[in-house]
């Protein structure tokens, strides 16, 4: 049995509206395994994005409680992991404008507390595999969406996290540009043995993963 | 390098742009205003150096005086002269005179010297004749009492002292003294200038019938700025004696300056602070600008302390740079301060004020290291805070909403 690399029980949250508090999530649990990639469709504002941050730390739900396995600790609450237990992938990319595509790799694994020259091996050798080996010193502005994506992509790997949280990565990119994304996603996660938590509109590549789900009215549930 | 160092730099200063808009902009603000606050600080520094040095000049670094004149001042400046810290000492005797020139005259302070003490403070001041030439028959006269005499050098003048009216009540027909103009001397001090008349000690005493008595001596230190310990010192023995230090004669005129310097060093102070401000308040628009991007740092797992220190480095660089900015501009300022000073009276005609005002043939300076240190403390203080703040507020974020409201 594969270890759980993701454990989220019972999450629910709420916004304040100028109507009162709008429930966006209300019973939401999910596990995820080792190596193991899921999808979480949904229509817009059904709360993919909240849940997302919820898994990754990035907020904390109402109700509930997320587990997530960090190298070296264990299953703990995700604010304590960022950066290392999870990797986020975005759609708008999220680089770092001022810097090259081989620093904003080299950044999470910096911020990680690694060393300045292990991280840029690091990342040279990832953006290597994402294929950006002629692009380490280009600057965001000069490199095309799909390019930043894989830049993205390297820099969520670069920590060797458990679980890959990926929040609509293809959604700012054109078809052909999208499948080439989700092509290396899938593969790059798979090879370094990460599990994915895909958030997507687009239901051929929700149906390429392992596990499908949908999130609708606060619940989720299997596709 | 610290990674979050090595961000603050970058955003400070992306690649690619020589003068990025907003570091440039903010740098050159501190900049100015640290150069304004050293420029003005440095020549009222200058000024009130001046002036001390012209009280020091004029009026010796201590002066010696009595309820009564001095019964033995040969005996007293003989014993003073053999103290450690004591450079020279003369003894003087002054008193009110009447000049007159034709139908010209005017009441003068007249001042018996010794002509052969070659540090006599009015040497230094003399703009025509010469200072050697006096003699019991000459008199050196101050700028002003001169213009209002119209009298020039060469010219004689006749000078009247109370004790001639003494001889006149005891039936004795007063003579006045005739004395020859050998040297005009302009300080700069009005109250010298307008009124001062200076003739050899022996003929003040034969005129003021004296005797062998002075009416004070005044003393040359070695070291000037204590003056007031030395004083102190001195003193200690000589209960009928006052002892002066130079602080203490224009004691008013210097707490002014003191004040003045103290009152321009707030205005600039408040201009520095406005552009710390700016500077703040542009840090705040980027922050806000950048919230996106700080919850990303917070996602790749970026502490909030290092978030602190991404932005309150950038407020520190700031300060660091305007300031090393600053220090130069002053330097610049400061040594074309002729050729500015020339420009401004140019356009506003205020020309020869420096001259004619306060008898500075230039604009004074004097660089004080603690202004310096202040200015540099001072705004690396404010620009420090001024980053910190947004960025307290930016650490303080939930990353979720930071994303969300980007």
């Amino acid at each position: 049995m594969p270890d759980v690399v993701l454990q989220a029980r019972g999450l629910a949250k709420a916004f304040a509206a100028p109507s009162g508090l709008l429930a966006v999530l209300t019973d939401v649990s999910l596990e995820v395994f080792s190596g193991e990639s899921v999808s979480i469709r949904g229509s817009s504002g059904s709360g993919k994005t909240t849940l997302l941050q919820l898994l990754g730390g990035l907020d904390e739900p109402d109700v509930g409680e997320v587990r997530v396995l960090a190298p070296g600790l264990g299953l703990v609450r995700p604010r304590t992991s960022l950066g290392r237990g999870v990797g986020f992938v975005f759609q708008n990319y999220q680089l770092m404008p001022e810097l090259t595509a081989l620093e904003n790799v080299s950044l999470a694994a910096r911020i990680a507390g690694v060393d300045a020259g292990p991280a840029e091996s690091a990342a040279r050798e990832l953006l290597a595999q994402v294929g950006l080996i002629d692009r380490l010193d280009h600057l965001p502005s000069r490199l095309s969406g799909g390019e930043c994506q894989r830049v993205a992509i390297a820099r969520a790997l670069v920590n060797k996290p458990s679980v890959i949280l990926a929040d609509e990565p293809t959604g700012n990119l054109d078809e052909r540009t999208g499948v080439e994304i989700m092509n290396l996603l899938l593969g790059v996660v798979a090879e370094r043995g990460a599990a994915l938590v895909l958030v997507t509109h687009h239901r051929e590549f929700a149906e390429r993963v392992g596990r499908r789900f949908v999130l609708s009215g606060g619940v989720l549930s299997p596709a | 390098m610290p990674w979050f160092l090595h961000l603050a730099l970058r955003q400070l200063f992306p690649p690619g742009k020589r003068f990025p808009a907003f570091a440039t902009v903010s740098i050159l603000g501190v900049g100015l205003g640290v150069a304004s606050l050293l420029v003005v600080q440095t020549v009222m520094n200058g000024f009130g150096e001046e002036h001390r040095l012209r009280i020091r000049e004029s009026f010796g670094d201590c002066v010696i005086v009595g309820a009564a004149p001095i019964a033995n001042p040969d005996e007293l400046v003989a014993k003073l002269r053999l103290d450690k810290e004591v450079d020279g000492a003369t003894a003087y005797a002054e008193g009110p005179g009447l000049l007159r020139r034709g139908d010209f005259s005017g009441v003068a302070g007249v001042r018996g010297i010794d002509p052969a003490d070659k540090r006599q403070p009015a040497r230094q001041y003399v703009t025509a004749g010469k200072f050697d030439d006096l003699d019991d028959g000459r008199v050196i006269l101050g700028y002003g009492l001169a213009r209002n005499l119209r009298a020039q050098v060469g010219d004689r003048i006749e000078l009247w002292s109370p004790a001639m009216a003494e001889r006149a009540e005891k039936g004795k027909a007063p003579l006045p003294a005739e004395l020859e103009v050998c040297a005009i001397v302009r300080t700069g001090f009005t109250e010298v200038d307008d009124r001062a008349a200076l003739i050899p000690l022996r003929r003040f005493r034969e005129i003021w019938s004296l005797g062998p008595r002075a009416h004070g001596v005044i003393l040359r230190l070695k070291n000037p700025a204590q003056a007031a310990a030395t004083a102190g010192r001195l003193g200690v023995g000589h209960p009928d004696l006052r002892f002066v230090p130079w602080q203490d004669i224009k004691k008013n005129f210097l707490e002014a300056i003191r004040f003045e310097k103290t009152m321009l060093f707030f205005l600039m102070f408040i201009i520095t602070l406005v552009a710390s401000f700016s500077i703040g308040s542009t840090l705040f628009s980027a922050v806000i600008r950048r919230s996106r991007e700080i919850g990303v740092l917070v996602s790749l797992g970026s502490g909030r302390w290092q978030l602190v220190g991404l932005f309150g480095v950038q407020g520190l660089l700031i300060g660091a740079l305007g300031t090393a900015l600053g220090f130069v501009l002053t330097w610049v300022m400061l040594f074309f301060r002729e050729n500015i000073l020339g420009s401004i009276n140019a356009v506003f005609g205020d020309g020869e004020m420096v001259a004619n005002v306060y008898q500075f043939s230039k604009v004074p300076l004097h660089y004080d290291v603690s202004d310096f240190v202040i200015a540099a403390a001072f705004t690396l203080l404010t620009t420090t805070i001024a980053g910190l703040v947004p960025a307290l507020w930016a650490a303080g974020r939930k990353p979720s909403e930071a994303m969300r409201d980007a």
